[in-house]
């Protein structure tokens, strides 16, 4: 079938392809490698001039502090995106419902409007909130987390509404015929099958939380400040070569929990990416 | 039938009641405030006004912020399109294991935060004197959109059947007319909205504007950021997001009204 020529046609697109791989993962090898460098003060060399775990041994606290945030945060988000989108997509597959589009359009808004935006837009509602309500949601992480809701949820819908339209009713109709209550149907049938989606728009859900720095960078602020507004801070104002170990570190245990919460909850990120950015 | 009975909407009511406080309440108070004037200390006036927009138009500091994050998200998008359709024709065409292992290690660069990712380009950028200006900014935005997009074409590519450009090489079709006969208009629907997606993305990246501009390069979000907690003026900071908004709304429909009148010319 091959129609050959001096040169393989395939040739130059898996040149880009390699190209493109590459420069997607230079910035990750160079922090890496830089991380190990002895130097001690403002000097990043790549590629490092020695072996020194110096880097490592001076992170400061602070960075362990906003990493417990930033999980208490994401997980948090990733629970209440899953519980209004599940219930969402729902609705929306199963339920008889006029404009339909028009609400899955309406459940896509939140990733179109940009972070930065979203991020002023919650700021300047809580502070109109608080002396209404009495309740201060910038003081601690209430604010972040409904912010990160509201971003978080259209990925919950997506995926959920994804595994739902492929949902044939049929199995939960013979569960019933055989005698299952409904909640008993809804348990041992219908959420294993739609498992998958769920975690994973609960998944989208906690990385767009882990990651986010313009919406963090409104809402948090001193005790509260997040892993990526930390490192975006001190990468402005203070930089120091325990950043560069710190940012191995979240590289190294993001990609090994990627690639694990896959396997736990039996997705895969290459499809799941249904509810994203539209 | 039994399972009629169930009132699924019912979820959705509650779902949907969420949405909408989340997503009403509070723009809505950012867009009346956008329409008051800033009367300094991060306070602002009683009365309605239209100044801060009026600015926005007049001003010719908003007016390049508004060109040139235009431009950047352009040319962004433009590039990472360039290199991303070749890379994902051949991720497609190669197929077997290969293909979704590199496409989730693609997928994974952009799951991890993406300062990480911008201390390893500050660290390769400094030496190459394409820091804190348009360039690194630029490199920055291609790395932001470049997973996504390989991702979307991929699974465009895969629906363009092999046999279609192997039919155009037997009937004599150069390769030259194969990509552009064949492969490209097959492609183009996916092309334009892969490219929108990632334009759209660069419009409102704040990340790497500040990081690899170094506070520079002062684009529409970067510029939002600074009005509200560095100088306080939360009206124009509010004028200014509400624009950005708008702006990015209105150049979609224009693209996809454009989209559908040359295809319904085309038919």
């Amino acid at each position: 079938m091959r129609i050959s020529r001096s040169w393989n046609p395939m040739l130059v697109p898996k040149a880009l392809l390699v190209l493109a791989v590459a420069f997607l993962l230079a910035p990750f090898i160079v922090v890496l490698g830089a991380s190990f460098d002895p130097a001690t003060e403002f000097h990043v060399a790549f590629p490092p001039r020695g072996i020194s775990l110096g880097g490592y041994e001076t992170i400061p606290w602070r960075y362990a502090v906003a990493t417990g945030v930033s999980l208490l945060v994401g997980l948090s988000v990733a629970v209440l995106a899953t519980l209004v989108g599940t219930a969402a997509a729902f609705g929306l597959v199963r339920g008889r419902v006029v404009g339909r589009e028009t609400l899955q359009a309406f459940f896509r808004l939140p990733v179109q409007i940009p972070f930065v935006v979203t991020g002023a837009v919650f700021l300047q509602f809580y502070y109109q909130l608080a002396p209404l309500t009495g309740v201060n949601l910038l003081d601690g992480i209430g604010g972040l987390v409904i912010a990160h809701v509201f971003v978080a949820i259209p990925y919950s819908v997506g995926s959920v509404s994804a595994v739902l339209a492929r949902f044939d009713p049929a199995l939960e109709e013979a569960a019933e015929i055989l005698g299952a209550t409904r909640w008993g149907t809804f348990c041992q049938v219908t959420l294993p099958i739609i498992r998958p989606g769920v975690m994973a728009g609960a998944f989208y859900a906690f990385v767009v939380s882990f990651g986010d720095v313009p919406v963090a960078l409104f809402l948090v602020a001193g005790r509260w400040t997040t892993l990526p507004v930390q490192i975006f801070q001190d990468m402005q104002f203070d930089f120091r070569p325990s950043m560069l170990a710190v940012s191995s570190l979240v590289a190294v245990v993001s990609l090994i929990a990627i690639f694990g919460v896959q396997k736990l909850a039996g997705f895969e990120v290459a499809s799941a990416r249904e509810g994203g950015k539209s | 039938m039994r399972r009629s009975s169930v009132h699924w909407e019912r979820f959705l009511w509650v779902a949907l009641t969420i949405s909408l406080v989340l997503l009403v309440l509070p723009q809505a108070n950012f867009i009346v405030l956008s329409f008051h004037a800033d009367t300094g200390l991060g306070q602002v006036s009683d009365e309605l006004t239209l100044e801060n927009y009026v600015r926005l138009f007049i001003d010719p500091f908003y007016l390049h912020a508004f060109w040139l994050t235009v431009y950047l998200s352009a040319l962004s998008a433009g590039s990472a399109l360039l290199l991303g359709f070749p890379a994902a024709y051949a991720l497609a065409r190669i197929g077997g294991w290969i293909a979704p292992a590199i496409l989730g290690l693609v997928l994974t660069t952009s799951l991890i935060t993406i300062v990480v990712k911008l201390m390893g380009l500050n660290i390769i950028l400094g030496p190459l004197g394409m820091l804190n200006n348009q360039a690194g900014v630029l490199i920055g935005l291609v790395q932001y959109t470049l997973p996504l997009i390989v991702v979307l074409l991929f699974g465009v590519v895969q629906t363009i059947p092999v046999a279609l450009e192997e039919a155009a090489a037997i009937l004599g079709a150069t390769r030259r007319a194969t990509f552009w006969r064949v492969l490209l208009p097959n492609a183009r629907p996916g092309l334009v909205s892969s490219g929108l997606i990632a334009f759209n993305m660069c419009m409102g990246a704040f990340t790497s504007a500040v990081l690899l501009g170094g506070g520079r390069v002062r684009t529409v979000p970067v510029l939002i950021q600074q009005m509200i907690i560095q100088d306080t003026n939360y009206a124009r900071g509010a004028a200014l997001s509400t624009a950005l908004v708008a702006f990015v709304f209105l150049l979609n429909l224009i693209v996809v009204a454009m989209i559908s009148r040359s295809s319904r010319h085309a038919h």
